[in-house]
C-alpha cells in the first residue's frame, strides 16, 4: 500500500488536479492540463529513477 | 473589487484553504481546493511528516520551510502540536532545557520510513495555499477572471 510508486501516483494526482483547477476555468481544459501534468510528473520521475538506478548509494 | 475586499479574500484564503475563492463567489473551486489541501495535510500527518522549525545550523532553508508550513494557516498549529506536542517555530540553541526534547520528537519522526514523503506532503499543502492566496489576490485586483 505505501510503496514508493503508490505515493508517487497519489502525490502526482493531487498536485495535477490542483494545478488543473488553478490554471483553467473550463472543466475540460482543466482536466487536460491535469492529465498532461500527471503524466509528466510520473513519467519524469520514473525516467530519473531509471537513469539513477545503476549508480550505487555509496 | 476594492483593495479592502481583496485583502479580506487573501486573509480568508490563508485562514481556511479555499475560503478566499468562496468569498470571490467560486464555490466549486473553493470546495475542491479545500479538499485537496486538507487531504495533502492529513496524508502528510498520517505518513509521519513534520512541521519545520527555524534551525540556526541551516537558517535559510529551515526558514523557507517554516514559512511554507505557516502558509497553511491555523492548520499549521495542529501539525506543530502533533510533531512537537506544543507550538514552536524555532529550535532553541543546543544546551537549552527544551532542545533535547524537541530534537527527540523530531528524531522519532525522522526514523519513520515514510517521514520524507509525509514532510513533502505537508510542505506541498503549504505551497498550494500560498498559490491560492496569490490566486485570490489576482482575482481580487482583476488580473484574472
Amino acid at each position: 500500500m505505501l510503496s514508493h510508486i503508490f505515493l508517487l501516483v497519489l502525490f502526482s494526482t493531487l498536485v495535477s488536479i490542483f494545478f488543473g483547477a488553478l490554471t483553467r476555468n473550463d472543466l475540460r481544459e482543466g482536466a487536460r492540463v491535469a492529465l498532461i501534468l500527471f503524466l509528466s510528473l510520473v513519467g519524469i520521475s520514473l525516467a530519473l529513477a531509471y537513469i539513477m538506478a545503476p549508480f550505487p548509494l555509496r | 473589487m476594492s483593495p479592502g475586499r481583496t485583502a479580506l479574500a487573501c486573509a480568508l484564503a490563508w485562514l481556511v484553504p479555499g475560503a478566499g475563492h468562496l468569498y470571490l463567489k467560486r464555490p466549486l473551486k473553493a470546495a475542491l481546493f479545500f479538499c485537496l489541501v486538507l487531504i495533502m495535510l492529513f496524508l502528510g500527518l498520517s505518513l509521519h511528516g513534520r512541521a519545520h522549525v527555524v534551525d540556526h545550523d541551516n537558517p535559510l532553508l529551515s526558514s523557507l520551510a517554516t514559512f511554507a508550513n505557516v502558509a497553511t494557516g491555523p492548520l499549521d498549529l495542529l501539525i506543530r502540536k502533533s510533531t512537537y506536542h506544543r507550538i514552536t517555530y524555532r529550535l532553541p540553541p543546543e544546551g537549552q532545557s527544551d532542545y533535547d526534547e524537541l530534537v527527540a520528537r523530531m528524531r522519532a519522526r525522522v526514523l519513520e520510513p515514510t517521514y520524507e514523503y509525509g514532510t513533502t506532503f505537508i510542505l506541498t499543502a503549504g505551497l498550494m495555499n500560498i498559490l491560492l492566496i496569490l490566486d485570490a489576490f489576482d482575482i481580487g485586483i482583476g488580473r484574472k477572471h
